[in-house]
């Protein structure tokens, strides 16, 4: 099945990481490392799937995909406690808080990406 | 530095970050979200919205829960008080826009094709061909899906989800990213209560309250015998919270308006 939710996620972190690397004067990626939360609506391993059709073709071609998983973390609004419960039981863990704000968990976000630079390049990149 | 914000530098990292070159290679760190560019075109969105005084409402469901029934309904109880207009969202067919029409209210039809939500671009394109300085309230029904349109930003002012007493009453903990999400949580075909037995409305609320947001839950029957009156309750405290802070409307120029 085509993950097309995930297609679409992947195209917009592409353009992200073409953007960059033509801005560094780089033509090859080398390796995408993104965090991924519980809560962020996608799913890791369709993602992965999706990169791999998607970056074909561009700078990201042969590029790498490190996905790394964060953990849902909540703060409560009643005692200020933070806890990581499951993704459907966002309820406090020490007070049994019913009203929460989702501190970490939601992310879907390019955290760093590697490039390779053209050899004529030396010293440190603009 | 990172792209963005040097929020995660740490003592324990500093070393890690700015950019390295390690022989032709070179790290960057940005820290951006990845659905950037759509909020971008959302915040634009929302600034039309507001610029005309246009309370945007998004409304998410699985199919068949009954977003369009419902938004029928409503346009029938409130189409004298308030000017409405519809954007619809399917993959095909331009049969619920035809719907909306068929009652005197503007309905632009998207269809995504593939695609299975909609997004902050497409809206903003259906806005063109909307009369946003004439306009109370905007409805935004996206395509039916509890899972995907969660992440999209559209520029809406309010996020309510339909959860039909046809479906499972465990469906806010089988997806929480979108119950979580939601504003108002519409308990939809309430008037089927009476003839379905494993629909429990305490286990759903208990579900929904598990998510920690303490999002309120109402009852609605689009139908056979409508029950209207705690979501029209709703979007009228809604409006009228609303648009003081933004617009006053013709009508109220010159009268007190209550905030």
């Amino acid at each position: 099945m085509l993950p097309v939710h995930e297609l679409s996620v992947c195209q917009a972190l592409l353009t992200q990481v073409a953007e960059i690397a033509a801005g560094r004067g780089a033509r090859v990626v080398e390796r995408i490392t993104i965090e991924v939360g519980p809560l962020s609506g996608v799913e890791p391993v369709l993602l992965a799937s999706a990169f791999a059709i998607v970056r074909a073709g561009g700078c990201a071609a042969e590029a790498a995909l490190s996905i790394e998983s964060t953990t849902v973390t909540i703060g409560c609004m009643a005692c200020g406690a933070h806890s990581n419960p499951k993704p459907n039981r966002l309820v406090c863990a020490v007070c049994g808080g019913f009203r929460t704000r989702v501190v970490a968990g939601d992310e879907l976000r390019l955290r760093r990406v590697e490039l390779r630079m053209p050899e004529s390049r030396s010293g440190p990149a603009a | 530095m990172c792209e963005t914000c040097g929020c995660t530098i740490t003592p324990g990292n500093a070393h890690m970050h700015g950019d390295q070159n390690a022989g032709h290679g070179a790290v960057i760190n940005v820290l951006q979200d990845l659905l950037a560019a759509n909020d971008q075109v959302a915040v634009h969105n929302r600034e039309h919205f507001d610029e005309h005084g246009v309370l945007a409402i998004n409304l998410m469901s699985s199919p068949g829960a009954g977003k369009t029934a419902l938004l029928e309904a409503t346009i029938v109880a409130l189409r004298d008080r308030y000017r409405i207009a519809v954007i619809e969202g399917d993959l095909e067919t331009d049969n619920d826009a035809a719907r909306i029409r068929a009652h005197g209210v503007p309905a632009i039809q998207i269809t995504t094709g593939t695609a299975c939500h909609l997004d902050a671009h497409l809206v903003h394109r259906a806005l063109h061909d909307l009369p946003l300085a004439g306009l109370d309230l905007l409805f935004i029904e996206n395509v039916g899906n509890l899972v995907c349109p969660a992440s999209f930003d559209l520029g809406q002012h309010r996020n309510v989800t339909l959860l039909s007493v046809t479906e499972g009453d465990d469906k806010p903990a089988k997806y929480p990213v979108i119950f979580r999400a939601s504003d108002l949580v519409v308990l939809s075909k309430a008037d089927l209560l009476d003839v379905l037995e494993d629909f429990d409305p305490a286990r759903a609320a208990a579900a929904l309250r598990a998510l920690g947001r303490d999002t309120p839950m109402i009852r609605t029957a689009a139908r056979r015998t409508p029950a209207m009156g705690p979501w029209l309750d709703w979007l009228e405290q809604e409006l009228a919270a609303w648009r003081p802070a933004v617009w006053t409307p013709r009508s109220q120029i010159g009268a007190a308006v209550g905030v």
